[in-house]
């Protein structure tokens, strides 16, 4: 998968990053918070079978550093 | 670890809630926050109203009230109990325990057994283990289950990550000794590991609720707590239920042979709908099969959950006939409880609040 699909699967399922890109700052995103982190970890568990923590998530500054995380 | 206990039986349940009406919307706009937000979580997460204790109210009243309705319905006599265990980790005091309070409560006699166990969303499973081993190996007859909590007292209001979920709720249920049953298979297992995870710091010998004074202290999303509320890392407590609860309901299914399509029902811990849908969806259910609604009328009921689900949605066939029925509870120590067996016929006695409207 591209950076680009991550995002555009990304969005589909969290829609807090509707709008985003891979540099925007999550800490810039109006409803970022404990829920949209639930949402990530949730979206990486189903999408990609991944597990994901709430601290890795948290340790992320963009939206870019939240697709690394992705295979 | 796993076990199966044979000759044993559900004779009856019931779950009385707290009285007390809580709207997630109405309570997020009151703390000033913005209805779209609210209304999107309440749609992600599957949260809409719960049950809290009225003021005084605690676990032991909500069990005892269960308990005396449940009796009545059975038409059994208190005096037939030959032990209570009470799951909780709201209990009225740090001494005596909760049991022997209900014991005392309700004039069992000096013979009967009474304990503890201090355990929260997996307790009901543990606590059923336990009952049937009383029954089956214990010399029991007839124990009494009882479990519930007060958690709504445990959260800060102005912790939007905690306070919403909790609902308050106490359950009673009676395990009978058959001579004539199919095995209960149990797999029962814990990761201390991860324990910290789901946390009340201050109010225990470690800490003591004298030891400082409580300061309220707000996390990186705004939400405020102090050290005697309940904190939970949603995040962590989420991938451990996706992480444990699997294996478990896979492994009592093995032992009981139950395929998915034989069974008609999966009830897990109603955490809350996104958590139950999703561990249901992981451990191969469909979503007709995996109640998962419990929680929008009363919010996450701890170890009363799980009985609070078998009644709201099995009320009619559990009454009437047995049922191929798989359950698991996970959260807080970082427990786990699966059991794969059939109950029913059974006296259910309805959900109701506690005190009774008049």
């Amino acid at each position: 998968m591209t950076s680009a699909e991550k995002l555009q699967a990304l969005q589909a399922d969290v829609d807090v990053f509707v709008g985003a890109t891979e540099h925007t700052s999550l800490a810039s995103l109006p409803h970022w918070g404990s829920l949209a982190v639930l949402l990530v970890i949730l979206h990486c568990e189903t999408q990609h079978g991944l597990v994901v923590t709430g601290p890795q998530v948290r340790g992320c500054t963009t939206v870019g550093d939240l697709l690394k995380l992705l295979p | 670890m796993h076990s199966s206990i044979t000759n044993v039986r559900l004779a009856g349940l019931a779950v009385s809630t707290g009285s007390q009406t809580r709207d997630f919307i109405a309570d997020g706009l009151a703390l000033g926050l913005d209805r779209v937000m609210l209304e999107r979580t309440a749609q992600t997460i599957g949260l809409r109203e719960r049950k809290v204790a009225a003021p005084g109210i605690t676990a032991l009243d909500l069990c005892e009230d269960a308990t005396r309705r449940l009796l009545d319905a059975a038409g059994l006599d208190a005096s037939s109990i030959d032990a209570v265990i009470f799951v909780t980790q709201t209990p009225d005091h740090s001494q005596p325990n909760n049991a022997s309070l209900l014991h005392g409560r309700l004039g069992l006699a000096t013979g009967a057994a009474a304990f503890d166990l201090s355990l929260g969303c997996s307790g009901w499973v543990y606590g059923l283990q336990q009952a049937a081993l009383l029954c089956a190996h214990g010399g029991a007859a007839r124990v009494l289950l009882c479990a519930g909590d007060t958690l709504s007292r445990l959260t800060h209001p102005k912790d939007r990550s905690a306070d919403p979920l909790f609902g308050d709720a106490g359950s009673a249920a009676l395990i009978e000794r058959t001579g004539h049953a199919a095995a209960w298979h149990f797999e029962l297992g814990a990761d201390g590991a991860g324990a910290n995870a789901i946390i009340v710091p201050q109010g225990g010998a470690r800490m003591p609720h004298d030891c400082k004074p409580l300061t309220e202290i707000p996390d990186l999303d705004g939400n405020v707590r102090h050290a005697a509320n309940l904190a939970m890392q949603g995040g962590e407590v989420f991938n451990f239920s996706l992480r444990q609860a699997p294996p478990a309901v896979a492994a009592v299914m093995r032992h009981a042979h139950y395929t998915v399509e034989a069974t008609e029902g999966l009830v897990l811990h109603q955490a809350n709908r996104f958590v139950i849908t999703t561990v249901g969806r992981k451990c191969g259910f469909p979503a007709e099969k995996t109640p998962s609604d419990v929680v929008e009328h009363y919010g996450n009921q701890s170890s009363a959950s799980i009985p609070c689900a078998l009644i709201h949605a099995f009320t009619e066939p559990l009454s009437s006939r047995a049922l191929k029925l798989v359950l698991c509870g996970y959260g807080v120590g970082w427990s786990w409880g699966a059991v794969a067996a059939e109950f029913g016929p059974l006296v259910v006695a309805p959900i109701q609040p506690y005190p009774h409207s008049r």
